[in-house]
C-alpha cells in the first residue's frame, strides 16, 4: 500500500491478514510426491542436482505471481478465465488432464499416508480408510477451516529437516559450490529426475488452488503487494524444505552407498545413520504432508473442474442441489484410498503415468496462463513486464522440451 | 435466405464452420454471431468469419446467407462485405458476451454457465430464444452429444435432457471487461428478491459482482446487503463504491446491520461515510458503534418508538401508523418520562383493544424484563427466547432506555448460517 504515514506494526498485520494462500499452496506442494522426489534425487545423485533448486524457483515465483495478479484484477478463477477466453472445447480436454493428473496425486498421497504410518507400525489397512473418511467428512462437515490451521501449524515441524541437514555436518563449502555450479548429463535416468524434480515443484493444480485462494479473499490490489510477498515467501520456504531433504539425504544414504525407492525407505535408512529420532520426525513430516494434500487437492480439483463446465459448487449446497459437486469430490477420495487398498495394484506404473500427465498438462496450462496475463482486455494496466514474460516463456519452453525427452526416452526404453 | 429446414439451429452449428461462395470456394470460417439487441428476442444481422488462423475477421450480414444445409453458403450477388458494427452498441457479438460467459438465471435465480444458444429460424431471420446451461449443450459444444447421448440411453434407458433459460430471463453480466457497468438494462434484476439477489452475489467473481452491485438502486443495495450473511463480502462491496453513494444505501439500512457493517470498515472509511450522511442519523449511528459488537448494546436500534406515559391511546395509535415506516421495532411502544427512565411496555395489541381516551400509563405493563448494553448478546438472546417477546429494551444503570433488541436481530445470532 502506498501510504508512507502507515506505522510498520499496521503494514506487518496487514500482511498476517493477508497472508496465507502462498504459503499454504507452497507448503501443500511439499506433498508424498514431493518429499519422496527430493529424497530420491539425493540419495541417487548426493548434491549433483541441487542447484536446480534455484532455477525451479524462480520459475515457481513467477508463474505463481501471475496467477495472484490475474487472481486481485479479474476476481474469478483461472478455469472460469480459461472457459470464458478459450471455450467449451479446449476446457472441457483440459478438465480430463487435470482430473487424471490429480487423480494420480491424491493416489500418491494416500500412500504416503499408508507408508508414513507404517514406520509408526500401523498398518495401512487401518490407517488409509480413517483418513479417507477423515479427509472427506473435514469438507462436508465444513470443519476444514479450523483444521487448516493445525496442518499448517503442523508444518513447522519441517524445521527438523533443517536441524537434521546441520546435525549430518555437511561440508557447507562443498554444498555452496554444487549450488552455484550447475551440472547436467544427459543420462536418461537423471533427466527423469529433473522432470520429476521440475514436475512436483510447480505442478498445475497449484496455479489453479492459488489463484482460487486469493480470489476468496477478496485481494484488492491496493493490497496485492502483501499477497505477492506471501507467495514469493512461500516459494522460498519450499526450496528450503527441499533443499535439506536432499542435502539430508546425499550426506547420509548417498555417501553410504543405500539405494532407496519410496519415501519410506529413506526415513527407515535414516535412523542407523542420523538417530531414530530422525526417523520418526522424517515419517511424521510425510504423514502431515500427505493429509494436507490430500485433504486440499480433491476438493480444489472439484471447484476447478464444476467452475470450468459450469457446475453448481460450494460445500454449503445440498447434494441435490450440486451432485457433480459432491460426486466428483467422493469419487477422488474413495478411488485414491481404495487403489492403495487393492493387492497387486502396480502403484509405480501409476505414479509414474499420472506424472507423464501431470508433464503434459502443465506446458498447456503455462501457455493459458500466459496468453491470458497478457490480454490487454482483461487485465488492462496489468500484463507481464517483457523480463515475466521471458522467464515463464522459458519455463514453458523447458518444460515441453523435458516432457519431449522424457516421452521418447521411454517410447526407445 | 430461402432453403430454411429446421426451426431450431444452435449456436455450436455455426461456430468455426465453413462459409462457402456458390462457385466452391471458402470464404472462411465462421467465429461470431453478431444479434441485434431487440426485446424479447434478439435478432442475428451477420456472421463474423475469418480466414485461416490469423486471418483479419470480416463482417458479413445474413441477408447475404442463402442457406445453410448442408453447406453455409452465400447468394453469388451479395458478397461486398460491410463494416464490422461498433463493440457495445446496438449490437451483441454472442460469442464473445455472452457463450461460455456467465448469466444470471433471474427466474431460477442462480448464476449459471451458457453452454450453448438456441435460435429460432422464422421468416428467414434468426432469433435468439434460449440459452442452453445444460450438459446436453456441453456435450453438444464438444462434439460428444451423439454418442454419449446414445450409451446413456443404452445403458441407462436415460435420456440426457435440455437445458434451456429462455432470453427474457437472461441477465447477462459485465463479461470481464471494460468499466464497472452492466452493458444491457438491469431491470431483469428487478425480478429477484433481495435474498436471491444476496446468494447471486455470493457465488459471482469481483468484478461481476461489483458490476450488479453498482446496478441496483440504492433501496435494493441496501436490502440486499442487509441479506449478506459475510461480512466480509459486505465490506468488500460497500468498498466499491462511492462514499456517497455507500452512506445513502447505509442510509436505507436497519440500524442494527448499518452498525455491524460500519463496525467492520476501517476507522477513516466509517468516519468518511457517516460524516456525507444526514446527521440525525449519523448521530444515532455513531452512538451505537459504542457498543462493542458482541453485547447487547451492539444489537440494539434506536428506530423504536418512545412515548410519555400522559398520553391517549388514540393519540398512541396515530405516532405509530405516522412513524412506523421508519421503525424496526413495531410491535411495542415504550412509555418513557422527560428523563428517558423506562416506565413500562404497551404491546400493539393492548393499544388495539384499548378505549382511545385511556392513557398509556393506565395499558402499560410495568413488569418489565430488560437487559444492560454491556451483557453479553447470548444473555439477550435467551431473555428473548424465554418470554417469547419480539422485542427486548436496554436499559442504563440508571434505567434510561437506550435501545432495543428487536427479535431478527437474536435470530441472526441464533441462526447466523441459515438463509
Amino acid at each position: 500500500m502506498a501510504n508512507p504515514n502507515r506505522p510498520f506494526w499496521k503494514n506487518l498485520s496487514l500482511f498476517f491478514i493477508l497472508m496465507g494462500p502462498g504459503i499454504i499452496t507452497s507448503n501443500v506442494d511439499n506433498d508424498a510426491g514431493g518429499i519422496t522426489t527430493y529424497s530420491l534425487a539425493g540419495a541417487q545423485y548426493g548434491l549433483k542436482l541441487i542447484w536446480l533448486l534455484i532455477p525451479i524457483m524462480i520459475s515457481l515465483i513467477v508463474v505463481q505471481e501471475m496467477c495472484s495478479r490475474m487472481g486481485v484484477v479479474t476476481g474469478k478463477g483461472l478455469s472460469d478465465l480459461i472457459r470464458e477466453k478459450f471455450g467449451a472445447k479446449i476446457t472441457f480436454y483440459l478438465m480430463i488432464g487435470m482430473f487424471l493428473t490429480n487423480m494420480g496425486n491424491v493416489i500418491s498421497e494416500f500412500a504416503g499416508v499408508a507408508a508414513g504410518m507404517e514406520v509408526f507400525g500401523v498398518s495401512k489397512f487401518i490407517s488409509v480408510p480413517i483418513s479417507a473418511v477423515l479427509v472427506w467428512a473435514m469438507v462436508v462437515k465444513g470443519t476444514y477451516k479450523q483444521i487448516e490451521k493445525i496442518f499448517l501449524a503442523a508444518c513447522v515441524f519441517y524445521i527438523a529437516y533443517v536441524v537434521t541437514g546441520v546435525i549430518v555436518k555437511p561440508d557447507w563449502s562443498e554444498v555452496l559450490g554444487q549450488l552455484v555450479h550447475p551440472r547436467l548429463s544427459l543420462d536418461p535416468s537423471e533427466m527423469t529426475m529433473v522432470v520429476g524434480l521440475v514436475g512436483t515443484t510447480i505442478a498445475p493444480w497449484m496455479q489453479f488452488y492459488l489463484q482460487a485462494s486469493i480470489v476468496e479473499k477478496g485481494i484488492r490490489m491496493d493490497e496485492y503487494k502483501f499477497a505477492r510477498f506471501d507467495v514469493v515467501m512461500g516459494s522460498i520456504v519450499v526450496h528450503v524444505v527441499a533443499f535439506f531433504i536432499i542435502l539430508v539425504c546425499a550426506e547420509t544414504l548417498h555417501k553410504h552407498g543405500i539405494a532407496i525407492e519410496t519415501a519410506k525407505d529413506a526415513a527407515l535408512s535414516l535412523a542407523p545413520l542420523a538417530g531414530d529420532y530422525c526417523t520418526f520426525l522424517f515419517a511424521f513430516g510425510l504423514v502431515n504432508a500427505s493429509l494436507f494434500a490430500a485433504s486440499i487437492l480433491p476438493l480444489s480439483t472439484t471447484y476447478l473442474i464444476c467452475e470450468g463446465l459450469g457446475w453448481e459448487t460450494g460445500i454449503d449446497k445440498k447434494f441435490v442441489e450440486a451432485p457433480e459437486f459432491y460426486g466428483f469430490y467422493s469419487l477422488m477420495i474413495f478411488l485414491g484410498a481404495g487403489i492403495i487398498l487393492l493387492p497387486g495394484m502396480p502403484l509405480i506404473a501409476i505414479m509414474y503415468v499420472s506424472q507423464v500427465i501431470n508433464g503434459i498438462v502443465l506446458p498447456v496450462v503455462l501457455i493459458f496462463i500466459l496468453l491470458l496475463v497478457n490480454d490487454r482486455n482483461l487485465m488492462q494496466d496489468h500484463t507481464n513486464g517483457p523480463l515475466f514474460n521471458t522467464v515463464a516463456w522459458l519455463t514453458t519452453v523447458v518444460m515441453i522440451v523435458l516432457t519431449g525427452v522424457l516421452l521418447v526416452g521411454t517410447l526407445q526404453a | 435466405m430461402t432453403a430454411t429446414h429446421k426451426d431450431f439451429y444452435f449456436f455450436s452449428e455455426f461456430l468455426a464452420r465453413k462459409l462457402y461462395h456458390p462457385d466452391g470456394s471458402c470464404l472462411g470460417r465462421v467465429v461470431d454471431l453478431v444479434a441485434e439487441r431487440v426485446e424479447p428476442y434478439p435478432v442475428v444481422t451477420g456472421l463474423m468469419i475469418r480466414r485461416g488462423v490469423r486471418g483479419p475477421r470480416a463482417f458479413l450480414p445474413w441477408s447475404a446467407v442463402s442457406r445453410i444445409d448442408p453447406h453455409l453458403m452465400v447468394s453469388p450477388d451479395s458478397i461486398q462485405q460491410s463494416e464490422a458494427p461498433e463493440r457495445g452498441g446496438k449490437m451483441a457479438f454472442l460469442r464473445e458476451e455472452v457463450l461460455d460467459k456467465q448469466i444470471v438465471d433471474t427466474f431460477g435465480a442462480k448464476v449459471v454457465r451458457v453452454n450453448d444458444l438456441q435460435f429460432l429460424s422464422l421468416e428467414s431471420q434468426l432469433r435468439l430464444v434460449h440459452v442452453d446451461v445444460g450438459f446436453r449443450g456441453l456435450m453438444r459444444r464438444v462434439g460428444w452429444k451423439n454418442w454419449v447421448s446414445a450409451v446413456l440411453r443404452w445403458l441407462f434407458a436415460y435420456e440426457l435432457p435440455d437445458h434451456f433459460i429462455p432470453w427474457k430471463y437472461v441477465q447477462l453480466l459485465s463479461a470481464g471487461s471494460g468499466p464497472l457497468h452492466l452493458s444491457v438494462s438491469q431491470k431483469k434484476l428487478g425480478q429477484l428478491h433481495p435474498a436471491e439477489l444476496a446468494d447471486i452475489l455470493e457465488d459471482l467473481g469481483g468484478r461481476d459482482r461489483s458490476a450488479i452491485f453498482h446496478a441496483l438502486d440504492t433501496e435494493t443495495a441496501a436490502d440486499t446487503l442487509e441479506e449478506i450473511d459475510d461480512p466480509k463480502l459486505q465490506k468488500a462491496l460497500i468498498e466499491t463504491v462511492t462514499v456517497e453513494k455507500a452512506s445513502d444505501i447505509i442510509e436505507e439500512m436497519s440500524e442494527a446491520d448499518a452498525v455491524d457493517l460500519l463496525a467492520d470498515l476501517p476507522q477513516d472509511t466509517a468516519d468518511e461515510i457517516l460524516d456525507s450522511m444526514e446527521e440525525e442519523w449519523a448521530d444515532d449511528l455513531r452512538e451505537l458503534l459504542v457498543h462493542p459488537e458482541e453485547t447487547a448494546g451492539g444489537m440494539m436500534t434506536t428506530a423504536y418508538l418512545g412515548l410519555a406515559p400522559d398520553m391517549t391511546a388514540a393519540a398512541a395509535w396515530q405516532h405509530l401508523r405516522d412513524d412506523a415506516i421508519d421503525l424496526e421495532v413495531i410491535d411495542y411502544v415504550y412509555v418513557v418520562d422527560g428523563q428517558d427512565v423506562l416506565q413500562g411496555v404497551v404491546s400493539i395489541r393492548d393499544l388495539l383493544t384499548s378505549p382511545p381516551q385511556k392513557c398509556l400509563a393506565d395499558i402499560q405493563s410495568s413488569r418489565l424484563v430488560t437487559v444492560a448494553p454491556d451483557a453479553d448478546k447470548d444473555e439477550a438472546v435467551e431473555l428473548l427466547a424465554k418470554y417469547g417477546f419480539k422485542a427486548l429494551p436496554v436499559v442504563d444503570e440508571q434505567n434510561r432506555l437506550t435501545g432495543v433488541i428487536s427479535f431478527r436481530s437474536a435470530l441472526e445470532v441464533l441462526a447466523p448460517d441459515a438463509g
